[in-house]
């Protein structure tokens, strides 16, 4: 294969055809990631301690990011009840730990405590979203949305209620394992459950029960005629949800040590909906830095020189409200203007990690917009009224994108073709 | 005529449960009462949910944070605002008004963009847009839970409310105030609904948005028509009910309210009006009755505990399940 010898940084071939890095170009791709992973690690490291609290909060996020974006991602169904799974998991690793396994805040728990804590927590994840799941998904619709917002409520207002399970106001203690037991310690500890839940996350997509379960997006009647059974593969696609939720879950109550009613609120849920919403729904990678970005934002407007101060002092306004003012903000831009996301900005990176040429569009074949498509498909039904057809060279798969191929700054934007007023078209 | 024999059913069950309670303190009596009235806000609020549902086929998750918006205006206007002095009226209608641009405003910039995207998409937005009003509100005013005078103040000097006596239960004015606007709210929309050359467009928009466009009828003109209405009914019931049952505070109506008239219009048949003013007292019924029954009960001299902290959410949440899973097209539903 000629195109074989390519490296790297050469410019985009014309021809089609499978691009492969060459040696040094997958050598400089591994080197990168390798760093960025060094560069992480260290980070982590050196901060101090309560710095990596935060690292370990936003390493949470990012697993419930995933655990939500199964939902709303892969199956395209909205829960609203995700602070539920999640207090319910940190509740029960909390309740295990202490009054099962009898740790305390001064001894500290076992390696084996804290691990049964979790897959406890994990395992009760799982049946809160499978119960549910099993009546709730049944329901044709976006009703889901309405019912997982109700057993939201009902979790906050009912079971974290239980005196034995919650100790109501006081919290139920949940003591970190010895060997874990700094901040940074257990930061690094999270880092694992993450790779954890990354792992589990790629190899559900990757099986053949993934390739199910993402084509229930698309057309539920459509899949079903290919003899997947809808319902049974959305509560599957639910419980997976509910497993890595119990999996952030668990760790919350051992971030937290002490776990409170009020930490799961609905409001957390929502925000959730909206980190994973701006990360770029069904993007891992999207989903992670979104989620992690949601965490840990309020910390880094905190390192801008006086910005605390003018918060607190000038205005008179808490800091810590911000993110709940600027994560929708920033989720309706991106809903409205850039609808994949992070990933979506992020992905000339991503792909050529991959293993792709590095090119700032999708598919490396040079500009496509929206209205590019658009006049390429004109074109080809020889309704270009303006016979403006030079984009007939746009290969058909581009058409068939289901994401608009968003590009900030794309440089070759046809400003020129005039006539159309397609804002009301496309929105795929 | 389903109309008919639901409405019969649900007064002929209020009016047994009143007559047998009549004499009994402990009774379901005041209960009944409380849920008659708390229902009529959950169906003014569900009113806003089913006119948005109507034309835009999505679920406004932004219908609770229209009426605290509207509440905090008025908070501001009448607290803030010393010199001269707004009456309240003033205030009310000032609040009312904003909250509507406001829904057209959303309309414009959030709702016009995603006509044609999924519904999920729109959904995700108006969450988005609630909890920017959230945010927006917990900045502007702080969090602290503030309380908004009444429309009709009437306290005694204890500072009880005090009011006309309904089934032996007192009920202050502001209360009876909202169920008479749910309906003459219900009829004002059941008659545009039926009779008017715009109401009619909305309807032919929610079923083909596509073929209402082919003969002339300007979608986009009956979008902002719902969205600026929708915010009109849940601004009047945030200022009609935060006063006397909530404190006023940040996403309180999302909190509080929204869940319900959901329920409520999902009861209804999420397309039916009077469904929702009907499935908001049945929801708002069901909440007290559940609250009444959570407690210790002693029968034939044995004590009987059927505690359940946060009994009206359970109850709640009990009844979407069932009603979607047994009935989806809910009491008065139909496909229109």
């Amino acid at each position: 294969m000629a195109t074989a010898q390519v490296a790297a940084t050469a410019p985009p071939a014309t021809h089609a055809g499978r691009f492969s890095p060459s040696m040094r170009g997958w050598f400089a791709r591994i080197g990168v990631l390798a760093g960025l992973f060094a560069l992480l690690m260290w980070v982590t490291a050196v901060v101090p301690g309560y710095w990596a609290d935060r690292i370990s909060l936003a390493v949470i996020f990012a697993i419930i990011g995933i655990s939500l974006n199964i939902v709303l991602g892969y199956v395209g169904q909205v829960s609203l009840g995700h602070h539920g799974f999640v207090g319910i998991a940190a509740f029960v690793a909390a309740y295990y730990v202490t009054e099962q396994a009898g740790c305390t805040p001064e001894t500290g728990c076992t390696i084996t405590a804290f691990s049964t804590g979790m897959v406890v927590a994990a395992a009760s994840g799982a049946l809160a979203a499978g119960l549910l799941g099993i009546v709730a998904l049944r329901i044709k619709g976006l009703y889901l949305a309405l019912i997982t917002l109700s057993y939201g409520f009902v979790a906050e207002t009912s079971i974290f209620e239980i005196p034995s399970l919650t100790r109501a106001g006081s919290g139920m203690p949940a003591a970190r394992p010895t060997a874990f037991d700094s901040d940074t310690e257990f930061a690094f500890l999270t880092f694992a459950f993450l790779a954890l839940v990354i792992y589990l996350d790629w190899r559900l997509i990757r099986s053949k029960v993934g390739r199910a379960i993402l084509s229930l997006k698309h057309s539920e009647p459509v899949a079903s005629s290919y003899g997947i059974n809808v319902t049974a593969f959305k509560i599957l696609a639910f419980v997976m949800s509910g497993l890595f939720a119990g999996i952030g879950g668990g760790l919350y109550a051992f971030r937290l040590e002490n776990v409170v009613a009020n930490d799961f609120q609905f409001t957390s849920s929502l925000l959730w909906v909206l980190m994973v919403v701006v990360g770029g729904l069904g993007n891992r990678t999207g989903v992670i830095i979104g989620s992690a970005f949601f965490a840990v934002f309020p910390f880094l407007v905190e390192l801008i020189p006086g910005a605390e101060h003018f918060f607190n002092d000038t205005l008179s306004r808490n800091i810590s409200y911000l993110p709940i003012l600027i994560g929708p903000a920033l989720a309706i831009i991106t809903i409205i203007q850039f609808p994949g996301g992070i990933a979506e900005q992020i992905s000339p990176i991503t792909r050529w990690l991959r293993g792709e040429r590095f090119s700032l569009h999708p598919e490396g074949h040079g500009s496509h917009s929206k209205k590019d498509t658009r006049k390429a498909m004109l074109a080809k039904l020889g309704l270009d009224k303006n016979g403006e057809g030079e984009a007939t060279e746009a290969p058909t798969e581009e058409i068939k994108q289901d994401s608009e191929p968003v590009v900030q700054g794309q440089p070759e934007e046809p400003h020129g073709s005039a006539g159309h007023d397609d804002t009301k078209e496309g929105v795929s | 005529m389903r109309t008919a024999i639901v409405v019969a059913v649900l007064a002929a069950f209020i009016g047994v449960v009143l007559f047998l309670g009549a004499d009994d303190p402990s009774g379901p009596n005041a209960s009944v009462v409380i849920g008659l009235v708390t229902g009529a806000a959950y169906g003014l609020v569900a009113i806003g949910l089913v006119l948005v549902y109507k034309g835009a086929r999505v679920f406004n998750f932004a219908q609770g944070e229209f009426g605290t918006l509207a509440a905090f205006i008025v908070f501001v206007l009448l607290e803030q605002v010393t010199s001269p002095t707004i009456p309240y009226w003033a205030a009310a209608l000032i609040a009312v008004f904003s909250v509507t641009l406001i829904g057209i405003g959303m309309e414009r910039v959030v709702v016009r963009p995603l006509m044609n995207a999924p519904r999920v998409t729109l959904l995700v937005a108006t969450i988005a847009f609630a909890l920017l009003a959230i945010g927006v509100e917990i900045m502007l005013f702080l969090p602290e839970a503030k309380s908004l005078p009444r429309v009709i103040e009437a306290v005694n000097e204890a500072g009880q409310p005090v009011g006309p006596e309904v089934f032996g239960y007192s009920i202050e004015p502001q209360l009876l105030l909202i169920v008479a606007v749910l309906l003459a709210l219900a009829a004002i929309l059941g008659w545009f609904f039926s009779k008017t050359d715009l109401g009619l467009a909305i309807l032919a928009t929610s079923q083909d948005s596509f073929a209402t466009r082919v003969v002339g009828i300007g979608v986009e003109r009956t979008s902002r028509f719902i969205w600026g209405a929708a915010a009109f009914l849940g601004a009047v019931a945030g200022i009609l009910y935060i006063p006397p049952s909530l404190p006023l505070a940040p996403g309180i109506m999302t909190a509080g309210v929204l869940i319900a008239s959901f329920t409520a219009a999902v009861v209804g048949g999420m397309t039916s009006l009077p469904g929702a003013f009907v499935g908001g007292i049945a929801v708002g019924l069901i909440q007290s009755l559940s609250q009444w029954a959570s407690g210790a009960w002693e029968i034939g001299g044995k004590t009987i505990d059927t505690i359940v902290p946060g009994a009206p959410n359970v109850a709640v949440f009990i009844v979407l399940l069932l009603v979607l899973l047994i009935r989806p097209q809910g009491l008065l539903g139909s496909e229109a």
